[in-house]
């Protein structure tokens, strides 16, 4: 379970606060997707959420043993570092102390890249980029997995994949993810919670509810046409 | 050539420095680095002018300092994180100052010269037995952080996320770069270092392989550079650092020929 209580961040040269007052409780097995503008502060809570930053008020209790991170990943990949795919998770692997040598072929046979170990990861395409983060993510097998944005920059039949996977991984296997969105139809489709950041504050929902709420005004009529 | 004993020495040091060299140079490098380890190679003429003051082994005692200087360095990181370059010039500057300082009023007891180009002659069997100590302690902590090196090169944020202990390994790493400039100023001379630790790696990223492979490309071309740089500056009587730093631009250059050929045909 993640318990967060009075949250509240703002960077230290700014006075503006970038989070404010979030309480939000994430049960084990929530399939969690953080949606809202740019500037919302989607990525701030993550990165609480990570350990990354600090909150400047408030606190997260955070009582699974084993989180996983799935980065947002081909923006920010350098293409050109020598490194294949087996290397990327072996790495992974031996600094975390995984035993389980085939634990590397099992999580690419997961997400159906095993054919890949020796590719270099800057040949990959954005799709399979981000299923070997995925793979990746697996390894240790975590108890809760957070996602950025993890359908940008990949193709339409590869995001169908990556959300198909990280929903049989959630409602089959019990791994709690949370995943920062833009990705609308993916974050209905698939989460059971649905939390809207707005300028700092967050109200949490289901997806019926979402759409209700924030879909319907906005689009008329039936609001599941438009996804 | 060989039955000269300082070339015997020259030769035993050059072959340690060739595998350790890359070895570091591969991590910079790939973390953009290459700076870094150009300004420590200048930051470690203070610690050789601070040796010859001191009447002490200048190669420890410009390890020493350029551990210093490395940590500095890497504690200074995270106050100019959007200026990363700025520290390269506080340290060169404190560094270089201290060196010039020091060398220009006389203090340094020795010749430096042969610290800035790099020589054979001067090299003696306890320079071999301090370089060997020196190599063998980075080698055997290289290979027990390689995974997590390679981890935090690669991805530094998911590093810290997965629990590593990415500072403290970084400081480490440091006092690593900090060892294998010390012991390759002898032999390449502080001016060309950073060709020994960037140009084999860049040569090997060439090649387009995976980590392990561009590593083990990258000690290949570096044996190749140092040994036909110290044959060939000892038959045309030049200073082995200049050489070598000449034969690791031309075999950079040869290799993205080649590359650029085969793409054509």
């Amino acid at each position: 379970m993640i318990a967060i209580e009075h949250l509240g961040f703002s960077y230290a040269l700014k006075k503006t606060h970038i989070l404010k007052d979030l309480n939000l409780v994430i049960n084990k097995g929530d399939y969690l997707s953080i949606l809202g503008e740019n500037g919302s502060g989607k990525s701030t809570l993550l990165k609480l959420l990570l350990k990354l930053l600090l909150p400047t008020e408030g606190q997260i209790i955070n009582d699974f043993s084993k989180t996983a991170y799935v980065p947002q990943r081909f923006e920010s990949l350098n293409v050109q570092f020598p490194i294949t795919v087996y290397e990327v998770l072996n790495c992974y692997r031996k600094s975390l102390k995984i035993k389980d040598k085939a634990a590397i072929t099992k999580c690419l046979a997961i997400v159906k890249m095993g054919d890949f170990a020796n590719n270099l990861i800057g040949t990959l395409s954005g799709g399979q980029c981000q299923k070997i983060f995925i793979a990746r993510a697996l390894m240790g097998n975590p108890d809760l997995i957070l996602l950025d944005e993890p359908s940008n920059g990949v193709d339409v039949t590869s995001q169908t994949e990556i959300y198909s996977l990280l929903k049989n991984i959630n409602r089959n296997q019990q791994v709690t993810v949370i995943s920062v969105e833009h990705n609308l139809k993916a974050a209905i489709h698939n989460s059971t919670l649905i939390y809207h950041l707005y300028q700092g504050a967050g109200h949490l929902c289901n997806p019926d509810e979402y759409i209700n709420e924030y879909l319907a005004d906005n689009k008329g009529g039936d609001p599941y046409a438009a996804l | 050539m060989l039955h000269y004993s300082f070339m015997q020495n020259a030769f035993m040091i050059s072959l340690l420095i060739a595998v350790l060299c890359p070895i570091i140079g591969i991590f910079l490098v790939l973390k953009r680095y290459s700076m870094i380890g150009d300004t420590l190679a200048h930051a470690s003429l203070a610690g050789v002018s601070v040796g010859l003051m001191l009447h002490t082994n200048p190669i420890l005692s410009a390890f020493l300092l350029t551990s210093i200087f490395g940590v500095i360095i890497e504690f200074l990181r995270d106050n100019f994180k959007k200026y990363a370059e700025l520290i390269l010039v506080i340290i060169l500057s404190l560094s270089v100052g201290i060196a010039i300082t020091i060398i220009s009023t006389g203090q340094a007891h020795a010749n430096v010269d042969s610290f800035l180009f790099g020589s054979v002659l001067t090299v003696t069997r306890g320079d071999f037995y301090t370089v060997l100590g020196l190599s063998a302690v980075s080698l055997i902590t290289i290979s027990g952080l390689y995974h997590q090196l390679v981890f935090i090169t690669f991805d530094e944020e998911g590093a810290k996320i997965a629990g590593l202990r990415s500072k403290v390994i970084n400081y480490i790493f440091s006092i690593l770069v900090a060892a294998t400039i010390s012991v390759t100023i002898r032999i390449v001379g502080i001016l060309v270092m950073s060709s020994l630790i960037a140009l084999p790696v860049a040569t090997a990223l060439q090649l387009n392989k995976g980590f392990k492979s561009t590593l083990l490309y990258a000690i290949l071309f570096s044996l190749v550079d140092i040994i036909a740089g110290i044959v060939i500056s000892y038959w045309i009587n030049a200073a082995p650092g200049g050489v070598t730093a000449l034969i690791s631009v031309f075999c950079l250059v040869c290799t993205i020929l080649i590359k650029r050929g085969s793409a054509f045909i």
